[in-house]
């Protein structure tokens, strides 16, 4: 674990130097910035407008804060040879996705919440008080986001950075869909789509924008379970992409 | 665990290729050992297969079929990765990193309790003193190969195993890295090195293994690989001369009786037979145009 803890500390510093991160957190916070400038067009009440495009915009951007982030991580250590000594002596490859992920991790979580905070700033800028359920929602947030980030990881095993990211948004948007719109794509086939719809994630129980806007309460057990759900899919994820990086030659 | 640092049987690597096309045999069931404080060359031309075999041994590649083991373990053991160093060919580093924070991080992973102190002294025993807090993004290729040397030492490790070090370094640079390689074997260490430069491989190795398309050609060790069979050189005195007229010939072995004979019944004095040497450069093109042919 100390090799795991020491590796993810030097992921950490270098996501950290690097400008990555830095332009896609200006990115979503100058969209957050522009979503209080939007006129709200009827809808009750700017705050409910501003938390609901704010969440949803958190959301794209956990998407690509993963995408940023690992995409590139595991190409980039290949082609630049740097895995080479790392995998050869101290790491092995259980420690160095660990090491990555945790790493990745980290800074996506700092990432987002320094967004949420945004988001809070904004409506407190515009005079509107905080829902009380925008915490819990912004951990739910970070979860969602490691679970992008496993994804992400286990993509870059086997494809080149510019598929990853086409391949996670499908993965996004899919798992985003009810059972009856995903049986929809493929009418002919409702068994096998549903059986389908059942194993891959089911991303829509972190979207919990609508009742957060609208002021309904949501359940701590909901946030608790869906946290695990999320938590349990994302060690999931990692372990197929270690089998899958097991199986990997470094040429 | 056994004592052999490093014994790879019958290493086969082939690279299948889609679309009907043939598949390549990078490393063609190659055997070879490692003893404890030795220094193995590992000799080819590029292309041989020398790089693929190290990431086989190191568990980076899957072998076809065949096997390295380090020490009656597999490559990817925990025990077996505390006791080796690796120096990978042209290396690179998170060039954000410098030399200092890269071997406290390295130590770190390696479970050591390296204070800063030792670590500045390794620095400087590979000639990066000076270096030690300057970023490696502003490091030349020779450098680069300093910094891969410091974090294989950095364990004091039983196994070093070497892909081309000298590859970018100036001869001041050589003679230093075969200085250390050698200070390695005399702490006990055992040193697999591949390279193509064979004044490197004649001036350290014990022995040697030469690979020419993936297959072995030639190994054994340096003074038997590099005397000459087909010739012998004999060193003798003239009838009635001293130590100062000593004659040296070199005959092919074929006719040696005879010249030995030819010599006594001149009343000459055989000093010296042995068979002549070749240098590693004559023994490694007869191996390449042997394999080529």
């Amino acid at each position: 674990m100390r090799t795991t803890l020491a590796f993810a500390g030097m992921t950490l510093r270098s996501l950290l130097r690097r400008r990555t991160i830095y332009g896609i957190l200006i990115v979503i916070l100058l969209a957050l910035s522009g979503i209080g400038q939007v006129p709200s067009f009827g809808v009750e009440g700017e705050s409910t407008f501003i938390v609901d495009f704010g969440l949803f915009g958190l959301e794209i951007g956990a998407m690509l804060l993963a995408i940023g982030l690992a995409s590139n991580i595991y190409p980039r250590d290949r082609e630049q040879r740097t895995a080479m000594p790392l995998l050869a002596v101290p790491l092995s490859r259980g420690q160095y996705l660990g090491g990555r992920f945790l790493g990745a991790a980290l800074v996506q979580a700092a990432a987002l919440l320094l967004s949420v905070l945004g988001l809070m700033a904004i409506l407190a800028i515009h005079g509107y008080a905080v829902p009380g359920d925008l915490v819990p929602a912004a951990f739910l947030l970070v979860v969602e986001g490691w679970f992008l980030l496993a994804v992400v990881f286990f993509f870059s095993f086997w494809t080149s950075p510019p598929l990853n990211a086409p391949l996670t948004l499908l993965l996004f948007i899919v798992s985003q869909m009810s059972v009856l719109q995903f049986v929809s794509l493929v009418p002919t086939a409702p068994g096998l789509m549903r059986t389908l719809r059942l194993i891959l994630p089911h991303m829509d129980v972190f979207r919990i924008k609508d009742p957060i806007a609208h002021d309904f309460a949501v359940p701590d057990v909901y946030f608790l379970l869906a946290a695990f759900y999320g938590l349990a899919y994302t060690a999931f994820m990692l372990s197929v992409a270690l089998a899958v990086f097991r199986t990997r030659d470094l040429k | 665990m056994e004592d052999r640092p490093l014994d790879v049987s019958e290493l086969t690597k082939t690279y299948r290729r889609s679309f009907g096309m043939k598949s390549h045999h990078a490393v063609d069931s190659v055997s070879f050992r490692v003893a404890p404080g030795e220094i193995l060359g590992f000799l080819g031309p590029n292309g041989a297969g020398k790089t693929t075999t190290i990431k086989c041994i190191l568990g980076l590649l899957r072998p076809t079929s065949g096997s390295a083991s380090l020490w009656g373990l597999r490559p990817a053991d925990p025990r077996v990765r505390a006791r080796i160093g690796y120096v990978p060919e042209n290396p690179d580093y998170e060039d954000s990193f410098t030399p200092m924070e890269f071997l406290r991080l390295f130590a770190s992973m390696r479970g050591l309790d390296a204070g800063d102190a030792g670590l500045r002294r390794l620095l400087a025993r590979v000639g990066l003193q000076g270096w030690e807090s300057s970023r490696i993004r502003g490091f030349s290729k020779g450098m680069r190969q300093r910094l891969s040397l410091a974090l294989a030492l950095q364990s004091a490790p039983d196994l070093l195993i070497m892909d081309e070090p000298t590859g970018g370094l100036d001869p001041i640079a050589r003679k230093e890295f075969r200085d250390i390689m050698l200070e390695e074997r005399a702490r006990g260490a055992a040193i697999f090195l591949s390279s193509h430069l064979l004044s490197e491989v004649e001036t350290v190795c014990d022995r040697a293994v030469i690979l020419s398309r993936g297959r072995k050609v030639r190994e054994g060790a340096l003074s038997d690989l590099l005397a000459n069979e087909d010739r012998h050189r004999i060193v003798h005195l003239p009838p009635g001369g001293s130590s100062e007229d000593r004659i040296e010939e070199t005959v092919d072995s074929s006719g040696l009786q005879d010249r030995i004979d030819a010599i006594r019944q001149s009343g000459g004095r055989i000093l010296e037979v042995r068979p002549a040497f070749r240098s590693l450069e004559e023994v490694f093109l007869s191996a390449m145009g042997g394999d080529r042919g």
